[in-house]
């Protein structure tokens, strides 16, 4: 017989019920198909009336909302300084959903019933009453509307408000958790989501994060890139861990090299001032294309979650070692586009592009070759380069393996068989293509490279949920696996600065032109034929 | 020269519905129709097919070749389909072209006639192309549809087997009520890695709930009748996703559900009917939901207030914490599908007194409100689409584990269906 430890004494019934403060599981979502399903919660968008609250932030909460994946008790709460109704905002929401949302226009009916958890908070950003109102607002939200003091934090403005924003939250007691908030509800969990660019160099890095660190604990900071939340990144870990193909042969005793392309059509298009201070590297490499490398890299993660992911994606950021200026004149090569024609239109040089510099050095293209120090990954080189206006808009990561160790068919004639190639496509046709050599049918020996080619549009013909449909998700959930930690941005800087430096001082290889609608500088590919490779043409 | 023609509107519109993609197109190569044929010839003219050029409308691209052409073939999977007419035939052709692009298959649809004369096996077969999201690209997969006579009939699966693509897995689904102990029934099943029916199509719908439950395969058995219930599931669940609505969930102690019943006479129109037309077992659904709530709460039979009487039930449950009251009846409409749920009402006594749970469905909305903590709390309103028969299908199709939840559900609501009959006899 054992002692008592707890509960109610022997005979005196009470009524059962759930823990609050560690309530146990639904046992009616066991088995159904809806397993992410987000918390009650508040999500604060600050920066409300812009551009990215009306074209990606509301049609992502509509489809998650018709999805079945937001509770009912779910608020969303607009902050910024114009002034305007509960109504209005509620409109600019809906407004969005009807031009940009794959689910278009909305359903009256459903609409309505959403848009009375919409409200509207006008505010300066660097007032603090504002957040002092906005806190009364949140408490009162969460007692109106059951949102369990969850709050999430969508700060969809510059990067340079950042700091005031979180300072001021700070201030108003709005960025603890809800067991350290000074007032209102004393539970719940507060996230905040912030957009790239993670700053502009290691410094700028740095001192955002830390600033962010001042208010926030890490792990409640979502650093979002959109390229994360897409399905084919997310699935680069299931095709590499969940099939027992690929691993094996996923070193550098099989493979030969990497190449990884983000290339666009598109010129800076309105974005000319904010792109020249920019360039190509910053824009792209710091974030999607090492974030892409590093997923692809990775070593199997201990479990599938986002500490261990991280942590595996941040070994492979360690074992790229940073240039000396000697190796980024030869490692690196920066392009800037001249005129030419891209899909049948004309383009304009880049520096005749509203608000560029005449004179401007900014980089619209960027080659590079790097090397991961690792058991792994020793002496296999991975090529990346991105640009803009190239002749397609693709994104992709293109394995090269290694020759068969032997020409067996070169005394029948047959010269040596082009190497495989393993093709993942991340945009804009979604999938995964191996090359390899077939014997033509027929009489003697000729042999024809052939694609084997599986694209998510063909086996899987439904509308994939956009990125920040996936990742808005995730954080009200708390899945931080698609989100770069602090660590990681900062690695990515270190991996970045010195070839900023050595450009910046005329030591890393000089600006080369290219044409609009070629695929770089002549440079970019004698960066791969040194090596007696050639870029892919996707 | 062969030409390819447009599917006709109807399988377009089930199409397009189903995924949404707007000015999808969806093409079918000129029907291969033999009278008389064999397997072999059929199984002959299957491998061909992807070789052969066929002209498009325009003149332009060959629609369907393997080699050397710019359309996919894609295969996921055989679906066998076991129908009892011309009929019903037709129908499950006209779902297929809405699987076609999610689920790219060789669907092999059997008509057996078993009495009938004539030669054993009339074939048609077709191969449809559909244009995917994005452009560009084509899909193509076929659909052979066998009329089996005579003595053949008795032996569908030794003609199937040869005409399954192989290392693929094989969904077996049959409309309407299944022939339980039947040998081609049984063969066929013992051929799929999963079996799918309509618990609302069987005519004994007791015996065939613990028929079903007793069915093993790979992955399981698929129901559509639970497929309809998954939006209603998911709302439910919703409920007490909330910790503060979390406590009230051990405590319940009513669940009032109500289901569509057609008025007498009322025959009502739908162009996507189901391939097995008419709901004998309407109340499937509704016991379906209640066996859900009670395994997943862990209610126990108790005793029968009202035997089963004109579709309306009512039994006493053992819950961990209360007696259950446990409410099913029909209400007569003809605006859902017959079966389906019209509204979920949970009762529940709380720390702070009652609280009470209700989904109550109206056209394609639903109100859901809940009443708790002394205040109704939340209200709002949510869609509620009758999935069509494709849309379950497909989400079916999807599934390659066996699903426990469905069967704890399923044997469950036998047992709640048991009890009132008992009371009844």
């Amino acid at each position: 017989m054992t002692a008592r430890t707890g509960g109610p004494a022997p005979g005196q019934h009470q009524r059962a019920s759930y823990d609050d403060r560690q309530p146990r599981p639904n046992p009616l979502r066991e088995g159904l198909r809806l397993e992410r399903m987000a918390e009650p919660c508040t999500m604060v968008i600050c920066g409300a009336t812009g551009d990215l609250a009306e074209r990606k932030l509301a049609p992502a909460l509509y489809n998650c909302l018709l999805g079945g994946f937001l509770p009912p008790e779910f608020t969303v709460v607009g902050f910024a300084r114009r002034e305007l109704s509960d109504d209005a905002f509620a409109d600019h929401l809906l407004e969005g959903i009807n031009e940009f949302s794959r689910n278009r226009p909305a359903k009256p009916a459903i609409w309505q019933s959403f848009a009375r958890g919409v409200e509207y908070h006008r505010g300066d950003f660097d007032d603090p009453e504002a957040y002092v109102e906005l806190a009364k607002r949140l408490d009162r939200i969460d007692r109106d509307r059951g949102t369990a003091g969850n709050r999430l934090f969508y700060l969809a403005v510059p990067p340079a408000l950042y700091p005031e924003i979180v300072n001021q939250l700070d201030a108003a007691g709005l960025a603890s958790p809800g067991d350290r908030r000074r007032s209102g509800s004393k539970r719940g969990w507060t996230r905040v989501i912030v957009e790239k660019p993670f700053g502009s160099d290691l410094d700028s890095a740095r001192t955002l994060n830390r600033e962010l660190a001042d208010v926030f604990n890490e792990e409640q900071v979502y650093r979002i890139d959109h390229y994360l939340g897409k399905e084919t990144v997310q699935n680069l870990a299931v095709f590499r861990f969940g099939n027992g193909l690929f691993e094996p042969i996923w070193n550098r005793r099989y493979i030969d090299s990497v190449q990884i392309t983000v290339a666009e059509t598109v010129g800076v298009e309105g974005r000319g001032e904010f792109y020249d201070a920019t360039g190509a590297l910053r824009d792209i490499v710091q974030g999607h294309a090492l974030q892409l490398m590093a997923m692809f890299a990775m070593d199997p993660p201990v479990e599938f979650h986002a500490e261990d992911l991280r942590d595996e994606k941040m070994k492979v950021l360690r074992g790229v070692k940073p240039m000396s200026p000697a190796d980024v004149a030869t490692n690196t090569v920066r392009g800037q586009y001249v005129s030419g024609w891209v899909e049948g239109e004309k383009v304009a040089s880049y520096r005749d592009a509203p608000e560029v510099e005449p004179d401007s050095q900014t980089e619209t293209f960027v080659a590079l070759k790097l090397g991961i120090d690792s058991w792994r990954w020793a002496g296999v080189p991975f090529y990346l380069r991105s640009g803009k206006a190239l002749p397609s808009r693709v994104t992709e990561i293109a394995v090269q393996f290694k020759q068969a160790p032997l020409a067996l068919f070169a005394r029948a004639g047959v010269p040596q068989i082009d190497p495989n190639v393993l093709a993942i496509r991340v945009q804009p046709d979604e999938g995964i293509l191996l090359r390899f050599g077939a014997k033509v049918p027929g009489q003697g020996l000729q042999i024809r490279t052939v694609n084997m080619d599986f694209r998510y549009g063909s086996s899987f013909a439904v509308d994939s949920p956009d990125a920040y449909e996936t990742l808005l998700l995730d954080a009200m959930v708390g899945d931080a696996s698609l989100f770069t930690r602090d660590d990681e941005v900062e690695r990515a800087w270190e991996i970045l600065d010195p070839i900023l430096d050595a450009w910046q001082a005329g030591a890393g290889g000089p600006l080369h032109f290219y044409g609009a609608g070629t695929w770089g500088p002549p440079a970019a590919d004698e960066l791969l034929e040194r090596d007696g490779r050639a870029w892919r043409r996707p | 020269m062969n030409r390819s023609v447009p599917a006709r509107s109807e399988e377009l519109a089930v199409h397009r519905r189903l995924m949404r993609f707007g000015e999808a197109e969806s093409l079918m190569t000129p029907m291969w129709e033999q009278h008389a044929t064999s397997v072999r010839a059929i199984a002959g003219h299957l491998a061909s097919l992807w070789d052969v050029p066929v002209g498009h409308d325009d003149g332009g691209d060959p629609l369907v070749t393997e080699k050397g052409l710019p359309h996919g073939r894609a295969s996921v999977l055989n679906l066998l389909v076991t129908v009892v007419d011309e009929e019903a035939a037709e129908r499950v052709v006209r779902t297929m072209v809405g699987l076609g692009v999610r689920h790219p298959s060789r669907a092999i649809v059997l008509v057996p006639q078993h009495g009938s004369d004539g030669p054993p096996i009339d074939a048609r077969i077709s191969t449809h192309c559909n244009d995917v999201a994005g452009g560009g690209d084509r899909v193509c997969y076929e659909e052979v549809v066998l009329t089996v006579r005579g003595e053949a009939a008795e032996h569908l699966s030794g003609i199937v087997a040869p005409l399954l693509i192989h290392d693929l897995p094989t969904h077996i689904w049959w409309p309407g009520d299944p022939p339980w102990g039947d040998p081609v029934f049984e063969q066929l099943v013992e051929m799929g890695d999963r079996v799918i029916v309509d618990s609302g199509d069987f005519t004994d719908l007791l015996g065939a709930m613990r028929r079903t439950s007793t069915l093993r395969r790979r992955s399981g058995v698929g129901d559509l009748s639970w497929e309809r219930l998954g939006w209603w599931q998911e709302l439910t669940a919703q409920f007490f996703d909330a910790p503060r609505f979390r406590r009230y969930l051990p405590n319940l102690s009513r669940l009032h559900v109500r289901y569509a019943l057609p008025p007498p006479a009322s025959r009502r129109h739908d162009e996507d009917q189901d391939v097995a037309p008419g709901t004998p077992a309407p109340m499937a659904q509704a016991l379906l939901y209640s066996g859900w709530i009670a395994t997943r709460l862990g209610w126990r039979r108790h005793r029968t207030i009202e035997p089963l009487a004109g579709g309306r039930l009512r039994l006493r449950l053992e819950g961990r914490h209360e007696m259950v009251d446990l409410l099913i009846e029909p209400a007569m409409t003809d605006d859902v599908r017959p079966g389906d749920l019209l509204s979920v009402r949970l009762r529940s006594l709380g720390e702070t007194g009652a609280a009470e749970f209700i989904v109550d469905r109206d056209g394609d909305d639903a109100m859901v409100a809940t009443n708790a903590d002394g205040m109704t709390a939340l209200l709002r309103r949510v869609p509620m689409e009758s999935p069509r028969e494709p849309e379950l299908l497909s989400s079916q199709l999807t599934m390659d584990v066996v699903d426990r939840v469905y069967e704890d559900a399923l044997r469950a609501a036998a047992i709640l269906l048991a009890s009132a009959r008992e009371a009844a006899a």
